[in-house]
């Protein structure tokens, strides 16, 4: 169609046989791959000869659906390009797994409804309407998660009792600025003290892991300083 | 009223299920996937309302005749004005729901310049429009689930419609996606919100979720579809080693210019055709530009933000610097970005009369998949807007459905496809520019393959559609009709009974 940047993409990269172990049914069947480094995950997936199962939509970073385990670490297969990642350019290979927390359904595809279940039991709405101007670019930042279930995998303790995970202290945070109805506020921060709090031991390695960015860190101190240690203020 | 099925949870379909739920009405949420994989999500760049904040005495009545103007006046003038004259109502409910959109230094909801459009007047929420709102209807409607208003079925795939013996549409049957179980949802209305016929098309700038099938499948059942030859070529996507994908008109409502390198100096060719808007024409002028100033891509060329500050870089245009630093190794900074016209939406669709209804009792459609607002060309910033005002107006009117007879039921099982024979033939017949040669070619090839399929099915009409509209107009532009003809100042409508039969309305 056009003569646009067809060169530029290959620019820099060398073509490279590389070994693509792919963890199906907990056993890892290998693949040989061939060709271009410059490509993420999700096409390298494409281009196997041999019908693999996950999840995708967007293919460009924006809905989290193809969050993955990625050379021991989750990570958004369509924005992890071969190019980038250390075991494929010095060793010539990659591995993918399912993420681990969640059930897989088939080959690197899981479900993840647990993670809806969660916020629903945590009361995760607004009763009154927003108000506006606390925060906004908080507000906009904690509503950038998307749901992939990559800080769960990183979390030491996802997967122990009935533990919520991450996602429920980012939303909570961004709604506790935006509720008005004290009784709601009251719901949202007993909820996040009963069931996230406790088990919750602060590694916060849900930051570092998270794709979007967003300061998993500055949520949950934010929930913890207004549900559980709000008492402080009543006794100064 | 027992219950409505809304089929879909991207904005149309969530904004549907709140407000049927509003009502007191149950309703079923059915989609293959969670609302944070929708297409929805994908929308950057903002949605329009005339909030005249910014001292330019916008108004309803200008929205209303940019959205005609763009349209090319084949859209329905009750429906856009409806649309236009609620888009306000419809950002304060947003805001009320926790959106959070940019403000502006009074604390107002931001807007900004977008294409087609000599007013600022569209609200944005960042580089990340689509996902914010998102965000808030998830919110909403996970509070209706939880007062037991909104049950949603995840991951159901659609499969096709369930009529009464009174040909009154009372469900749909549904694949589920992880067991391949068949199951069947019956109401007293169906809702349709499943997005555009990106599938057709191998891959488009959209989701790969749509996919077309459910339109299809309708169309096959007796729904009818207008407007098939009216594809929005976005003017400004790139190629990566993914698929093309989209640089939202955002980057030209903030500045971003357009050029060809000539003699090796940069041509400005939009601010030479259009002095006035230049870059922020409307998109299918943009697109034929674009097509014409590079001799049909011969040429390259260029979207240049790097005159932009940094901060608004990346701050307003941040999903533009992720795409091309992550899928270019280009830093739009320092260096003007390669574009080129890509399919990005379809103004066509189901047809859908002011009140979202078909030409089914019963059966409603809103969103992408229903043809209504846009005309022969989308304005940038009304496809959410058409959504969330779609997703309200279905649901107001399918709660009052009481259907008469008796249901039918038939399970089928669906017919799939995946061939990219087609996407070859439609991208080759279905460009920026058409030749009745070219559609003739692409409908002989399509009977080549030879499959009893709904989706070949679509396509044929999208052809057939593109052949009877003898002239030029918006999105449908023919090599051999270089002109406009009153004549055709209607709607393209298609129904299929054995055969596809094509009128005017």
């Amino acid at each position: 169609m056009t003569a646009e940047s067809g060169s530029r993409l290959n620019r820099g990269y060398n073509m490279n046989n590389i070994t693509v172990k792919i963890k199906i049914d907990n056993e890892f069947k290998y693949f040989e791959y061939d060709g271009d480094l410059n490509i993420p995950v999700t096409t390298l997936l494409e281009r196997l000869d041999w019908p693999i199962e996950y999840s995708c939509s967007c293919l460009q970073g924006l809905c989290g659906a193809c969050a993955m385990v990625i050379n021991s670490a989750p990570k958004l297969a369509c924005k992890t390009f071969l190019k980038d990642e250390i075991m494929v350019t010095k060793y010539n290979q990659i591995s993918i797994e399912p993420l681990s927390k969640f059930p897989v359904i088939k080959d690197l595809k899981v479900d993840r409804s647990v993670l809806y279940d969660a916020m629903k039991d945590c009361s995760l709405w607004l009763q009154s309407d927003a108000r506006i101007g606390e925060d906004i670019d908080f507000e906009y930042e904690m509503s950038l998660c998307l749901m992939c279930g990559c800080c769960m995998e990183a979390c030491p303790n996802y997967g122990i009792d009935d533990f919520v995970g991450t996602p429920v202290a980012v939303y909570a945070s961004k709604l506790i600025n935006q509720e008005t109805s004290h009784d709601h506020l009251k719901e949202l921060t007993n909820n996040y003290k009963e069931k996230f709090y406790p088990t919750c031991v602060k590694s916060i390695a849900c930051e570092d892991i998270c794709p979007m960015g967003i300061s998993t860190q500055r949520a949950i101190s934010k929930m913890n300083r207004n549900s559980v240690w709000k008492i402080w203020h009543l006794i100064r | 009223m027992s219950k409505i099925i809304v089929v879909g949870a991207g904005i149309a379909g969530l904004t549907a299920a709140i407000k049927a739920s509003e009502s007191g009405v149950p309703v079923n949420l059915i989609s293959p996937d969670f609302s944070e994989r929708s297409q929805s999500v994908m929308a950057m760049g903002g949605i329009n309302a005339s909030l005249n904040t910014k001292g330019e005495n916008d108004s309803v009545k200008q929205h209303f005749e940019d959205t005609m103007n763009s349209g090319c006046w084949i859209n329905d003038e009750n429906a856009v004005w409806k649309l236009t004259s609620n888009a306000p109502k419809i950002i304060s409910w947003l805001e009320r729901l926790g959106t959070s959109f940019t403000r502006d230094e009074k604390g107002n909801v931001d807007l900004r310049y977008f294409g087609g459009q000599k007013k600022q007047r569209t609200a944005y929420a960042g580089a990340r429009t689509g996902k914010q709102i998102v965000t808030s209807l998830v919110n909403e409607c996970r509070k209706k689930e939880a007062e037991g208003h909104v049950k949603r079925f995840t991951p159901f795939r659609f499969v096709s419609l369930i009529f009464t013996d009174e040909k009154e549409c009372c469900g749909v049957n549904c694949i589920n996606e992880n067991t391949g179980e068949i199951k069947s949802f019956t109401g007293d209305a169906v809702i349709l919100a499943t997005g555009g016929f990106n599938n057709l098309f191998g891959r488009t700038s959209g989701s790969i979720h749509n996919d077309g099938y459910a339109t299809a499948k309708a169309f096959t059942q007796g729904v009818e579809l207008a407007n098939l030859e009216m594809i929005q070529y976005h003017p400004t996507t790139v190629k990566t080693p993914v698929k093309r994908m989209l640089i939202t008109e955002a980057a030209r409502g903030e500045g971003g210019k357009l050029f060809i390198l000539k003699d090796g100096k940069p041509w400005y060719f939009m601010k030479e055709w259009y002095p006035e808007q230049a870059e922020l024409m409307p998109r299918d002028v943009v697109s034929r530009s674009i097509y014409k100033a590079s001799d049909a891509g011969r040429k390259e060329v260029y979207l240049d933000i790097t005159h932009l500050d940094e901060k608004t870089i990346k701050e307003k245009l941040d999903e533009v610097y992720d795409v091309c630093m992550t899928y270019l190794n280009l830093n739009p900074i320092e260096e003007p970005i390669p574009i080129y016209p890509g399919i990005h939406y379809f103004m066509g669709g189901i047809r859908t009369d002011e009140n979202h209804k078909t030409n089914i009792n019963g059966l409603y459609a809103a969103g992408e998949c229903s043809c209504q607002y846009h005309g022969a060309n989308r304005l940038g910033g009304n496809s959410l807007l058409g959504a969330i005002h779609g997703g309200c107006i279905a649901a107001e009117n399918a709660i009052l459905e009481n259907p008469q007879g008796k249901i039918i039921s038939d399970i089928v099982s669906p017919d799939r496809y995946e061939d990219n024979r087609t996407a070859d033939i439609m991208n080759k017949s279905m460009g920026i520019y058409r030749s009745e040669d070219e559609l003739n070619n692409a409908l002989m090839e399509l009977d080549k393959i030879n499959e009893d399929n709904a989706l070949i099915l679509l396509a044929r009409a999208c052809i057939i559609s593109a052949l009877e509209r003898k002239e030029s107009r918006g999105a449908h532009q023919r090599i051999d009709y270089p002109q406009s003809n009153e004549e055709f100042k209607k709607s393209t409508c298609v129904r299929y009974d054995g055969r596809i039969r094509v009128s005017f309305k």
